[in-house]
């Protein structure tokens, strides 16, 4: 090597808080699922989903201004405005992105522990911690990017091609709907997809592990409740719950019904204290093994 | 973030500092000052190297005992530490997808470095390791030379006091691994930073560091300038002559000397007995016609060294001075 061609030059700058790693996770991790057009297959078919939705509240203003009989027709369609309806959009959407996060989780969390990417993180200045809440708002956004931004941007849509601004004063329980089971999704798929990575890292088992804890456990929960009746086990189902608590946060639950959606957060709260749990396991492990 | 503590005078200080895996323990009651400069680790496979250094790091705590590494404690100040440590480990570590410029300027962000000073830095480390060209390549094609010098930039892009190699020479052709030495020669002696080089390959540490930590089964056995380690009368000599060759050679066994080895002709290494006095050789070469060129007291060497402190002396023989120490 010819070093006197390159000189080596000192950095004099003062180094900034190891949180602002956490940021720089983030827009990487994003960029190396962005980047992947096996990813945009997945998103794409969000994107699609969003775009019916968002030409269907458009032609719907269109044609009410015309005919108010074709906008009552069209709301047979469910694009309402309704808290109802946006459950159901982000439902969909959630779908999708928990497929795009079975085959995203070993890129994203995955080829660290199976290529050595946590040793990379984890000599460097930052922490165990700053490691995890990076990886954690990683999967956070894209679940955000996949659901709830969508669905915000679809309200904003109705309420501004509404007569008056006054459906946003009508419907905060929607806005609250939108952000609470955003929050969910977000919280829960993220600290379960890295817990599942990180111990399952390879994509074959890892997508199997993911889709399987979600439908094998509802047919248990279903042939369970089947079996003895009792509603109860139905808490099994992961996914039915987050979907409860996502259309109480709507208001659209009945509250009556079991279970209710306090036993779902409790649920879906302890899920996420095991995950956490298996995750820090995780991280210390491959610290003292790397 | 705490300020560095003023220049401290040692690089590495551990005081009684042990770890155990479980009931395993990998570090016994290690206690050493290391001062500034290029210091290699040597020592068997499961030795307690890696440890070590993971504990320098600062990803691993000690079970007891404390130490400071540049002056931060090793436990209470250890962000601020890796903030000040370059790492360059053994294993491929690199993120699968990343081209090699985004990757060297995460390091330095996750160093503490604000997003452009590190892109920038990157470029420099990446140009000064002669990887500019293929910067913008995906890592995962890169040559095992080329990870080798990406993982090296990755470590220096924060512009680190102190680098902590890890095998660095892995897996490189000769060729890759004097380049890598010459490299890591250069960024010791002419930039000033502190580098602990971590290998079993002796000729590296011979090739670039001052300084020796030899571990062994989890103690330190020897810790210092390789020079002041060495011991420098073997009893043993280097004699080159003109002239008569078996009848000197000869004359020298008949005088009670034992002939070590005869590299070729006219050469011998000769252990002497405690007194023996120089003059001795050429009044013997005077006896049987030989001209004596040269009289070379014979140096340990340092896979020498190595073998004497780990007690395995009687394997010298077949290990070459830059191979791999038996284990």
């Amino acid at each position: 090597m010819e070093l006197d061609q390159a000189g080596y030059r000192t950095w004099e700058g003062q180094p900034r808080s190891p949180w602002w790693g956490c940021l720089s996770i983030v827009r990487v991790g994003l960029s190396l699922i962005f980047r992947r057009w096996v990813f945009w297959i997945l998103i794409g078919l969000g994107l699609l989903n969003f775009l019916f939705h968002f030409a269907f509240i458009y032609l719907k203003a269109t044609l009410s201004v015309q005919n108010e009989n074709i906008a009552r027709f069209l709301d047979n369609y469910k694009v309402t405005g309704t808290g109802q309806a946006y459950a159901d959009f982000m439902f969909a959407q959630a779908g999708i992105c928990a497929l795009l996060l079975a085959f995203a989780g070993s890129t994203l969390i995955g080829s660290d522990y199976r290529q050595g990417g946590m040793v990379f993180y984890l000599s460097r200045g930052i922490g165990k911690w700053h490691y995890i809440v990076g990886k954690l708002l990683t999967i956070a956004a894209v679940v955000t990017i996949v659901t709830t931004l969508p669905a915000l941007i679809l309200f904003i849509e109705y309420g501004t091609l509404s007569n008056s601004f006054q459906y946003f004063l009508d419907n905060p329980r929607v806005l609250c709907g939108i952000l609470g089971y955003g929050t969910v999704l977000a919280v829960v798929q993220s600290l379960l997809i890295f817990a599942i990575a990180a111990w399952v890292p390879r994509t074959v088992p890892l997508v199997m592990t993911w889709l399987g804890l979600f439908a094998l456990l509802k047919g248990l929960a279903d042939a369970m409740r089947a079996i003895d009746g009792n509603r109860y086990w139905l808490l099994l189902g992961f996914w039915d719950d987050m979907n409860r608590l996502g259309r109480w946060c709507f208001g659209s639950l009945d509250p009556n019904r079991i279970p209710s959606a306090g036993y779902c957060l409790a649920v879906l709260a302890a899920l996420c204290v095991v995950s956490l749990v298996l995750i820090v396991r995780r991280v210390r492990a491959v610290e003292v093994v790397s | 973030m705490s300020s560095a503590p003023t220049s401290p005078a040692a690089l590495v200080e551990l005081t009684q500092l042990s770890h155990f895996y479980g009931k395993f323990q990998a570090l016994k009651n290690v206690s050493l000052t290391v001062a500034p400069g290029a210091i290699g680790l040597i020592g068997q496979n499961g030795a307690g190297k890696s440890t070590l250094l993971k504990i320098l790091l600062g990803l691993l705590n000690p079970s007891s005992g404390r130490g400071t590494v540049l002056g931060f404690d090793l436990v209470r100040q250890r962000h601020e530490l890796r903030g000040r440590i370059g790492f360059m480990p053994e294993a491929e570590s690199l993120i699968p997808g990343m081209r090699g410029v985004d990757l060297v300027a995460l390091a330095g962000e996750l160093s503490g470095m604000p997003r452009r000073q590190a892109l920038r830095r990157a470029h420099e480390v990446l140009s000064y390791l002669e990887l500019d060209e293929v910067r913008y390549r995906q890592c995962d094609g890169y040559s095992v030379g080329m990870k080798q010098r990406l993982k090296l930039a990755a470590a220096l892009v924060h512009d680190p006091q102190l680098l902590l190699l890890d095998e660095p020479t892995a897996g490189l052709d000769p060729q890759g691994r004097d380049a890598m030495l010459r490299l890591l020669h250069a960024i010791a002696s002419r930039h000033g930073k502190s580098l602990i080089l971590s290998t079993h390959l002796l000729g590296d540490i011979d090739r670039v560091c001052e300084q020796v930590i030899i571990v062994d089964r989890g103690s330190i056995l020897g810790c210092g300038r390789i020079g002041e380690l060495r011991q420098h009368s073997l009893g043993r000599y280097r004699l080159r002559w003109r002239g008569d060759d078996s009848g000197f050679a000869q004359a020298l066994t008949e005088s009670g000397l034992t002939i070590q080895t005869t590299p070729r002709a006219g050469e011998v290494v000769v252990e002497v007995p405690a007194d023996w006095k120089t003059v001795r050789f050429f009044e013997i070469a005077a006896r049987h016609s030989a001209i004596l060129s040269d009289v070379v007291p014979e140096e340990e060497d340092l896979p020498r060294l190595y073998h004497r402190l780990i007690g395995t002396d009687s394997r010298l023989a077949s290990t070459p001075a830059t191979g791999y120490p038996k284990s």
